[in-house]
């Protein structure tokens, strides 16, 4: 029974693959209309309803440009935030930087706690760190740039034990071998070949840290935020469009620059 | 004076590097290390500024047993004992100049270091050493800038500069092209005979090791199996130290007479 | 011959950017210290030290009692973060070709997508949460809607940038053979880019769970809404547990996604 030589291929992949892919698309289908139905969100009310929303957004437009000047005080604010927290950050997370990657911390110990307690920090939305430190110390500044700093720690040391764990070890082994100790083998063959990507990567953060401190002042951690949730509880819709337009204008200049610098580094 | 006494090496993981070698290096002497892929030339080098730490046996460096050295005396043998590398262990990004003074750091206090701040005199001694190797015009180029064979001899320059009694070189010209290769060779033969630094190199190259040695190790799978002056050795030992006949490519080739 | 050593040559162009630079940041740095409104007093007060006293040991205390209520909680945030998320990869698909400089070829057009893009990612998920509650009311879908389209800016572009780095030789070969346009499209570039655009889709998830667990706090559903419950009544037991719950999820989807993620590539 020569059944291969009868073998006439019916599909283009194997049946193994095709039935992967079928079972795949079920339960991604399937799972998306549990979620629909439990959570009532329908994307196509979106479409649906265009109208609708349409008409309900219109209520934060025309802008309300009288507004602008209550803006800056509180933008100011957000920024200044921003640029102590990621600054501290980026001291704070040298030494961690270090610990979190493998090839310059040897002891497997704390190099697994270190990535452990990393990963934890990642997981904390900001926003529930401003929680618990507006909690702590009150609303204001300081507890959402002690909320910014924990968060850029978290992405910062992440990033940056990365790049340490890609680095080219054969010049800190020559640094060893001429007699140098441990500091000074990081500092002559680690930081130079990390240096750009460290101010580039903390850029970065600074970025985001301008996004994240928006968002802390909903919960009273300071910054422009505060100002949105006080419209908002006021029902002054165009004063909010005001504010999330000078955000959106501020965002972007901000990542211009950032951006431009950091093409400059590498 | 080097000497190694019964030393033996067994990697963490079960492998044998150095078995039982017994060996007595003169000062200024040029040494070569021969032997295939594996012999254990990298082991026998890197004990000696320990960068890998024998297991058993004794190993006399300068007088002192160095196998017993740890943290602030470990440090102290290293800036005797100098490295050169096969891929020349440069910080790429830095200048040369700033590789070439890392040399010091031995010698040099970590506050100091950090902030470069040296003495004039070690300032000039990179110079000098630079000069010495003739490469002093790119003194301010960035390392990746430069051709292997300028990387290296930046790299000799390193190693004159932390002033060691002993240099160690680990396959110094496996990445270079034949007449480059020689051009290094030379500088370290010129510096072993002017300085009297006792010079250790590992080479493959059969044609190379007997042209620039005093005297050749010969190694097999740990194990020292010849040791003699350059002079009395011819192919047929290294036919033996190698444990087959000898290839083309055990031949560097490429001598550029002067 | 002298020891002297050559100085160090040194453009002007140079020395004054770098100058330029280090005055910057030195001014930013006076305009930050010398305006931040620091209340010290009120940091370094007898209030704090009660609050550390009696939030701490609460909050690592969490309140076991209501994990059944918190659960639901995070399973309605990660259908939020799903349905979004699911949305949202659909949806930059064809924003993602528009952008796509291999594919249309008009660059009036890439860049009017790619600002559209941009203007999408400038925005926190949770201000779009806030637009979507004053439009469709305190519910889920107001989450769903943040979530799709805060998502959508970023794989529209990270899609864009598939595309544009896919083999072109293909697509010659496919045209030379006859295929139309729609027989390139999926036979041709598809197969050349689901499996990233799957990928960032999963990653995108990731991202999804963690910010449709704090959406809540500005009424757009999930686990958030609790937050703010819990928050306001001062229950910090709770509070603890929320961020338990929230911890223990993230990481077990992190460690699905990661792992689903590296067999497709
Ligand atoms: N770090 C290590 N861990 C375990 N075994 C090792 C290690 N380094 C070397 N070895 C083993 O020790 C033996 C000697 O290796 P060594 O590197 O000294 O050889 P070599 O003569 O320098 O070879 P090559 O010419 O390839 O550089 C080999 O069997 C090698 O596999
Ligand atoms: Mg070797």
């Amino acid at each position: 029974m020569n059944k291969t030589d009868e073998f006439i291929p019916t599909s283009l992949y194997p049946a193994k693959t095709k039935r992967t892919i079928s079972i795949a698309f079920i339960v991604v289908i399937g799972f998306y209309l549990v979620s629909s139905i439990t959570t009532e969100s329908f994307i196509i009310n979106f479409f649906l309803k265009l109208g609708n929303i349409t008409d309900l957004v219109g209520r934060f437009f025309p802008p309300d440009w009288g507004y602008v000047n209550n803006v800056w005080p509180k933008l100011f604010e957000t920024i200044h935030m921003a640029i102590i927290a990621t600054t501290i950050a980026v001291i704070i997370s040298v030494p961690f930087c270090l610990l979190a990657a493998h090839n310059i911390t040897t002891n497997k110990w704390l190099y697994n706690s270190m990535r452990m307690i990393l990963n934890i920090i990642r997981t904390i939305p900001d926003i529930i760190l401003a929680v618990v430190f507006v909690g702590l110390f009150g609303i204001g500044v300081f507890s959402g740039i002690i909320a910014l700093i924990i968060f850029a720690v978290g992405i910062l040391v992440k990033l940056m034990s990365e790049i340490i764990e890609a680095i080219d070890m054969h010049p800190s082994e020559a640094i060893r071998a001429s007699g140098g100790n441990t500091i000074q083998t990081i500092w002559y063959a680690v930081v130079p070949q990390i240096l750009p990507q460290f101010i580039s990567f903390s850029l970065y953060v600074f970025e985001i840290n301008i996004r994240a401190s928006v968002v802390l002042g909903l919960v009273g951690a300071g910054g422009v935020g505060q100002l949105i949730n006080k419209e908002i509880n006021f029902l002054n819709y165009p004063a909010v469009s005001t504010i999330v337009l000078i955000i959106f204008a501020v965002v972007v200049v901000i990542d211009w620059i950032s951006g431009k610098l950091r093409e400059g580094l590498v | 004076m080097i000497e190694f006494k019964n030393l033996s090496l067994v990697y963490p993981n079960g492998n044998e590097g150095l078995k039982n070698i017994n060996i007595k290096i003169n000062e200024g002497e040029f040494v070569v290390i021969v032997g295939l892929s594996g012999a254990g030339k990298s082991t026998f080098i890197r004990s000696v500024n320990r960068l890998v730490t024998p297991t058993d046996g004794e190993l006399i460096v300068d007088g002192e047993d160095i196998l017993t050295h740890n943290g602030k005396s470990l440090r102290e043998l290293r800036k005797k004992v100098g490295m050169i590398f096969q891929s020349y262990n440069l910080v790429k990004r830095s200048t040369v100049l700033k590789n070439v003074i890392a040399g010091r750091l031995g010698y040099t206090g970590t506050f100091r270091s950090i902030f470069n701040m040296y003495p004039k005199e070690d300032m000039e001694l990179a110079y000098e050493n630079l000069k010495r190797v003739n490469i002093e015009n790119k003194l301010y180029s960035r390392a990746d800038e430069l051709s292997g064979g300028q990387q290296q001899r930046v790299s000799i320059a390193r190693v004159l500069t932390q002033k060691p009694k002993v240099i160690l070189a680990d396959e110094p010209v496996a990445s270079l092209d034949p007449p480059t290769s020689h051009q290094v060779m030379k500088y370290l033969k010129q510096i072993n005979q002017e300085d009297n630094i006792t010079t250790i190199v590992n080479l493959h190259f059969i044609d190379m090791a007997m042209e620039y040695a005093d005297r050749i190790i010969g190694m097999r799978a740990g194990e020292v199996v010849y040791d003699g002056p350059a002079s009395e050795v011819t192919e047929k030992t290294f036919e033996e130290i190698y444990g087959r006949t000898i290839r083309e490519d055990d031949i560097r080739g490429g001598e550029v007479n002067e | 011959m002298s020891n002297q050593l050559p100085p160090k040559p040194r453009t002007p162009a140079k020395v004054v950017k770098r100058v330029i630079i280090l005055l910057a940041v030195v001014a930013l740095y006076v305009w930050t210290f010398s305006s931040v409104n620091i209340n010290w007093e009120r940091v370094f007060s007898e209030r704090t030290l009660e609050n550390i006293n009696r939030i701490i040991p609460q909050f690592f205390d969490p309140a076991w009692a209501e994990t059944g209520t918190i659960l639901v909680k995070m399973v309605e945030t990660i259908f939020i973060a799903y349905t979004g998320s699911l949305a949202a990869a659909v949806l930059a698909i064809p924003l993602a070709f528009l952008c796509a400089s291999n594919m249309v070829k008009n660059k009036f057009l890439n860049t009017i997508g790619m600002w559209i893009l941009g203007a999408v990612r400038a925005f926190p998920e949770i201000i779009l949460a806030i637009i979507f509650v004053a439009a469709v009311g305190p519910n889920p879908f107001a989450g769903v809607l943040a979530i799709a389209i805060g998502s959508t800016g970023m794989l529209g572009k990270l899609y864009s940038e598939v595309i544009e780095s896919i083999d072109m030789n293909i697509i010659e070969a496919l045209e030379a053979s006859g295929a139309n346009k729609m027989q390139i499209l999926f036979y041709g570039i598809m197969p050349q880019v689901l499996p990233e655009f799957l990928s960032y889709a999963i990653y995108r998830f990731e991202i999804d769970v963690r910010a449709s667990s704090v959406l809540g706090i500005v009424g757009a559903g999930g686990i958030g809404t609790l937050i703010t419950f819990a928050y306001l009544n001062r229950n910090w037991d709770e509070v603890g547990m929320i961020l338990l719950v929230i911890i223990i999820a993230v990481t077990i989807i992190d460690q699905i996604s990661g792992f689903i993620r590296r067999r497709l590539v």
